[in-house]
Formats: C-alpha cells, structure tokens, sequence
C-alpha cells in the first residue's frame, strides 16, 4: 500500500523472482518470434506440463525423472507445432492457436478440472528455494538467458535463424534448411514453456489446469516491448529480458498502489501501447 | 524543339545536406513541355534526392522550382499532385488477387457511387479509357494473378497513367519489362510527349536514355555536370561524363587464346516445370551466357541447376558424377553457386550488417564446433570484400545503407567466400551504375580465368555479347541454339531470341 516499499532491495529481488518464470518462457518465444513465427500455445502448454508433472509426482515418481519427461512432452509438443507450421504450411499463428486450445483441454481432462496439491516438499525447492540467499528461479533464468544469448548471438544456428526472419527466399538461396530450423525453433519453445510450467507450479506448490495460461499474452507483450528497445523492429534475447522487466514493475508498482486487479490489466494493456507508440515516434524523429 | 519557351518545371539553385554529405550542390535544371529529358548518373549522384525533393518527400535546404516561371512550393506530396508531377516508381508490385482496373487506381482515390460505396462500374469504365488510350487489351474481370507475364507487365505501365499530370517522372520503368514490352512503354511516352506533357526519363540503361530523350541531364556528386543535345550524344562521352574517369572500354579486356577443355558441368535434356530438354557442357574457366526474352525459361533453368525448382527428367552430371541437386544448400555444398535475379528480395537480408550478409552462406566453414568465429568471420569477409571491390566504410553496419552496386558486390562475395567451381549469375547488373558494372564484370572474368564454370543470364545483350565466350540462346523453355559469341551481334541475337531464326 505504501509507495516507499517499491524502490527498496527487497523489492526489487522479489519483483526479479516474480519475473524469472516469465522470462524463461519468453525466451523461448524470442528464438520463434526471430523467424517471423508465433507461438500462441506456451501459455496453455506450461499449464498442462504443471498437471502432468504434479501428477507423476503423486503417483510416487522420481522428481528428477517426473521433471525431465515433462520437460520432454513440452519439446514434444513443440515439436507437433513445429511440423504444422514448418511442414504442413499452416501459419504459425493458426497452428498455434489450435494447439493452444487441444494443450489446455488435455490439461483440463487430466486434472479433472481440479487443483492438485500435495507436492513433495522437495519438488517445492525448484520454485521456492535458494542457494546462497538467491532464489532458485532466479538462477534458472539466469541460466537460460545466457543459453539464449549463446544460442542466438554467437552459433550458426542462431544467426541462421535471424537470416530467415529477415529475409525468408534470400535465406533459402543461401543454403539454409528452413524448415528444419523453424522446427527447430519450436521445439526450443515448448521446452522452455515446458520448464515455465514445472517451476510456477513448484511455486504455487499445486498445479491448476490454467495457471499457465497468462504467459501466453505476457510473454508476447515481453518479446514485442523487447523489440522496440535497442535494435529495431527484431526480437532478442536482451530486449525481452528488458520487456519482461518492465511487464513485472509494472505489476508490481501496481499491486503496491493497491490497484484494482481489473484495472491494473487495462493499465498494463494502456501502458504496452504507450512504450511501444513512443518508440516508433523516436525512430520517426531520427 | 522550342527552348524559349517557359520550361514547364525550373530548378534553381536546390541544395540538399545530410548530416557529412551534400546530396545535392546547387542544381540548376530546365525541363520544357514537348520534351522527353533524360536524366542519368551513378548511384549517389543525387538523382533519388532530386526526386525526392520534387515529390515533396524531403525538403530542400536552399533553391527555387518555377513552373511555367511561376513560383512554386512544395511543401507534401500532395503539393506535387496538385502541381501535375506524377512519379512512376521501379519495381512496383501488383496486388495478385485485384484485377486490373483496381491495380490501376490503387493509392488514387475510387470513384465513388451516391450511397458512398465504391462505383466499380465507373471505375471499371476509366480503366478501360486508360488502356485503349494506350491500345492495350487486357480482360478486366480477373485477378491480375491470372494474368500472363506480358499482360501484367502492361498493368504496370497502366498504372503510370492512372492520374492526368503535367510531368511524368519516370525511374527505371523498364526493369522488369521484356523487349517488346519496352517497345510499348517507348510508344506512350512517345504519345504523351506529343499531347504537350514533360516526361522525365532516368535509367541506368544509356541506349535506352539516348534513343528516347530529346535531351540528356548528366549528374554526379550532387551536381549537374551538362546537358546535352541530341546531336551530342556518344555513349563512350556520356559515361565519361557520369563516372568522371576515362573508360576505354565497358568490358574488361578479354583474355585471348584459352582453350577449355575439362568439362565441370554436363546437362542431359533436362526437363522441368518450365524448361523443356535442355543439355549442354560448361567447362572449367568458360563464361558460358544464357540468352532469351522474359519468360523463356534462363532463370528458371538456373534455378532447376541449383536445387530450387524440381527437375522432372534429364540428368546432371557434376566433375563427372551425376548430382541432381534437390536443395540450395546441397549445391553449394558441391560448390555450385546461384547469385539470384532479385538481390533485394533474394539475394541480401537488408536490415543485418554486411559482415553477417556475407557470412551467412559459409557460417559453417566459419564457425568452431558450433559457435562463430568472429574474428575469422570478419577476416574472411574483409579478405573477399576486397577481392569483388567492396566499398563499405563498416561491415557491422547494415546492407541497406550501401549503394545498389555494393549492395550487388556483397550478394556475389557471399557466394563466393569458398570459390564456387560453377557460378551462376542471373542479371548481375541489374540496377547497378556503369562504375560498379565494369568492377563486376572483372570480377567475373576473374573467377573464370581461376577455373570457375560460369553461367551467365543477361538481358543486356552487350553484356552477354562481351562477356561470354559461347551464348545459349532459350525459346518458350527450349534450348534453341548454342552459339558462339564472336559470330553474333545484338541484332542477330535478338532474332534468335524470338525465335526467328534457327540454327
């Protein structure tokens, strides 16, 4: 309630670790937005991955093991968006936005519809521990955006992928296997929506067949805000991270002024267009 | 010509600075009614600003316009419509689903019906006016999507004349055109020249410039350096005049007495969705030139050759094994490469950096283990930048910004980082100044004379005619002759193109 909380360490290290999951999965979203694609179904895809590993918990498995097959079924799940798109020829946004739709019925058939709690205390660490006083999602975002940024800004495969989303005909004439690394760049998404989904429903300390759902428009606010900010009009991992920053002291600042829930989404939406609007007037100044 | 008379449009004195360039220095211009001017120079000579300034795109620093020796402002593109100039753009695109009428009239307002809606007859009924203006015959009722190469062609040119001007400025109208298409062009400039209008003609292609203007403005660096009578001009003068240095020659001196004799490339009746049957043998170090009107199959057989378009029978035979490439990526890993027809849309990725154009074909061979090697990368670029002549002040700055001949220069570099054995050129000059032509032809001839099989498709006959040693001669898809080049002239070229002649 009170403004003096805002600007404080504290704060800032919780507003960060509200942040860390969003991140992750937006930047899975930078490596297929950098090729011109879409992927609608991150939100949906994190929900069911958080049922399906809360369920392999209870029913006695591995956390290791239950972790790693779910984050499998997420590049799996990648992997069928990826062959819509970058083989069946469908658009992105439509294939996405299909599977989007089947991901979030499978995780409402699999939990019944319910939440599901009763999570081991040691699967609870991944979200909720820290390792010399820094939060646990914190470092795993630390982790993937470096990976990021290695993956994009300094390997062949990366810089293929901006070649495409910058000019698709004149990457092919140069040789680059489109299709594959399209599919390639979904499958990376999936993963990284699968590893969003297992760490919020650590943090949540139950899973609930729609908690990933808002990652979805968020993470696409991020990669956009991301976008405007240092290189124009192109999604990177620096700028997402950027986007992803603001999008959390947005919500934060909004939630210590005591916000109206309601209200605090038509001022994020207000506020997405202002930042973006802004820039494309700078760029028009120049 | 009457010059005496009030010039139709008068430039005085326009200045233009960009921060650290002058663009324009003090531009002093007359253009007359009844007149077709044409106006030429290099890249960078300031012509695209001039244009620019007339159009009401960017303003002047300093300078008067008069038309008619009225004062004028122009301030928008509006003023400038207002005005009676009309701009006729290169490489304009049709909207496929839309049929010719609304292909006309796009960008200009629709003619509308009492309800507010638009009056698709009336629209119609202007667009055939245009068109029999023009006597040109084009169904109306389909989507120019349907429409053959020619017909679209002549929806281009249409669309020139949707709106009644003053002033026609045209910048390269003729790019996409086939020859006879040109033809057509040159009649209904010829028609509204005659009807009282100005018609500003500006191309890199001088035999067109010469046969078509009654005057010729030579720019360069930013300034007017004459204006010449048609009774003054000489094509070796006029390119003198636009590169300011002396040329002997446009092409680089031939190398005599070469004997080829190993074979790197061997077609058997190829056949594809647009070839029929094509063989022929490309040796080691030949310049072997593809010649035909638009639509008769050289890119197409080209793209087959490189992986793009499928081939349906017939064989290739690569160093003497048969390839049958099914992807870019395969042909340039056995060493074919393809520097495309559209280097804009298909040969550069516009918004990155030069070094990353450049790098982008052998990031492999570039790379350790999976991460680049930045500084090999760069060294490498620098070192085949050099080679083709490549004149970019910072290779981390982004394509776009280089002029069309370095933009030409970094599409061949790309492909030549490992030296291609078969190198396949489809209009490497398009667009690009007489400077920049001749670098690129040495550049050519370069990679020849180190072994190289090179497969050149031109539509500029004395580029085939002075590069290659032997002309393919390509009808309707089928090879319809090989011929050596010393033997032949444009004329007797031309024949054969059409088809005219068989041998």
């Amino acid at each position: 309630m009170r403004p003096t909380t805002f600007a404080t360490w504290g704060n800032l290290k919780n507003i960060v670790e509200q942040s860390s999951i969003l991140a992750i999965v937006s930047a899975g979203v930078t490596v297929v937005m950098i090729t011109g694609d879409m992927d609608l179904s991150v939100g949906s895809l994190a929900s069911l991955v958080g049922i399906l590993s809360a369920l392999l918990l209870k029913s006695n498995m591995n956390i290791l093991v239950s972790e790693i097959i779910g984050l499998i079924i997420g590049g799996l799940c990648g992997l069928l968006n990826g062959i819509l798109v970058a083989y069946g020829g469908i658009s992105s946004f439509i294939a996405t936005l299909a599977t989007m739709t089947s991901f979030g019925g499978v995780a409402l058939l699999l939990s019944k519809g319910v939440t599901l709690f009763g999570l081991p205390d040691a699967f609870l660490w991944l979200g909720q521990g820290s390792i010399v006083g820094i939060p646990v999602p914190i470092i795993f975002m630390i982790i993937i955006v470096i990976f990021a940024w290695l993956i994009l800004e300094q390997m062949t495969f990366g810089r293929r992928l901006y070649a495409i989303g910058g000019n698709h005909e004149a990457a092919f004439l140069s040789g680059i296997n489109i299709k594959l690394h399209r599919l390639s760049s979904f499958i990376i998404s999936g993963a990284s929506a699968a590893f969003g989904g297992i760490i919020l429903t650590s943090r949540l300390a139950s899973a609930h067949p729609q908690a990933g759902n808002p990652l979805m428009l968020n993470s696409a606010a991020a990669v956009f805000l991301g976008m405007t900010a240092f290189r124009e009009g192109e999604a990177h991992i620096g700028g997402t991270l950027l986007g992803v920053f603001i999008m959390g002291v947005l919500g934060n600042g909004l939630n210590i002024l005591g916000v109206n829930s309601y209200v605090q989404s038509i001022l994020t939406g207000g506020i997405i267009i202002l930042a973006v609007l802004l820039s494309s007037f700078a760029k028009r100044k120049n | 010509m009457i010059i005496n008379e009030a010039p139709a449009l008068k430039l005085v004195e326009i200045k233009k600075e960009y921060p650290g360039v002058k663009a324009l220095s003090g531009i002093n211009i007359d253009f007359q009614t009844n007149e077709i001017h044409g106006l030429i120079g290099e890249n960078g000579a300031g012509k695209s600003t001039l244009i620019k300034i007339l159009a009401g795109i960017v303003k002047a620093d300093y300078g008067e316009i008069f038309m008619n020796n009225k004062k004028v402002n122009i301030r928008s593109s509006k003023d400038s419509q207002k005005l009676g100039l009309s701009f006729i753009h290169q490489e304009l695109n049709l909207i496929e689903y839309m049929n010719a009428a609304e292909n006309i009239f796009l960008g200009h307002p629709y003619p509308k019906t009492r309800w507010g809606t638009i009056s698709w007859k009336e629209l119609n009924e202007r667009a055939k006016e245009i068109l029999k203006a023009l006597d040109i015959d084009i169904p109306l009722n389909i989507p120019v999507g349907r429409l053959s190469t020619v017909n679209r062609s002549m929806v281009i040119i249409a669309r020139a004349f949707a709106v009644s001007a003053l002033i026609y400025f045209m910048d390269e109208p003729t790019t996409a055109l086939a020859a006879h298409e040109k033809g057509m062009l040159f009649e209904v400039i010829r028609k509204l020249k005659s009807i009282g209008k100005t018609i500003v003609y500006i191309s890199h292609d001088l035999d067109e410039v010469m046969l078509l203007s009654d005057r010729i403005t030579v720019m360069r660096d930013g300034k007017v350096v004459t204006t010449l009578a048609k009774n003054e001009y000489e094509k070796p003068k006029l390119i003198q005049l636009m590169t300011g240095r002396n040329m002997n020659s446009l092409f680089p001196p031939r190398l005599e007495s070469r004997k080829f004799e190993e074979i790197i490339l061997s077609v058997r009746s190829l056949t594809g969705p647009k070839i029929k049957n094509v063989s022929f043998d490309l040796k080691k170090g030949e310049i072997l030139g593809i010649a035909g009107i638009v639509g008769s199959g050289r890119t197409e057989l080209l793209r087959s050759l490189f992986g793009v378009d499928k081939i349906i029978s017939g064989e290739i035979l690569f160093d003497g094994s048969l390839f049958m490439p099914h992807s870019p990526s395969e042909s340039i890993k056995k060493g074919i490469a393809l520097v495309p027809e559209e280097r804009r849309s298909q040969g550069l990725i516009l918004n990155r950096s030069v070094l990353e154009n450049i790098a982008i074909v052998h990031l492999k061979a570039l790379s350790r283990g999976p991460f680049i090697d930045i500084k090999n990368a760069k060294r490498e670029a620098v070192k085949i930048g050099s080679l083709v002549r490549l004149k970019a002040t910072d290779y981390r700055n982004a394509v776009a910004t280089l002029s069309g001949g370095n933009q030409q220069k970094v599409v061949l570099a790309k492909y030549m980082l490992q030296k291609p054995q078969v190198f396949m050129l489809d209009e490497p000059t398009k667009g690009v100044d007489v400077g920049a032509r001749y670098e690129i032809y040495s550049i050519i001839r370069e990679l020849a004379k180190e072994g190289s099989g090179i497969l050149l498709v031109a539509s500029d006959f004395s580029e085939l005619l002075g590069l290659s040693e032997r002309i393919l001669v390509m009808h309707e898809g089928k090879m319809i002759a090989v011929v050596n080049a010393k033997d032949m002239n444009e004329a007797s070229l031309l024949k054969l193109c059409y088809g005219l002649e068989g041998s």
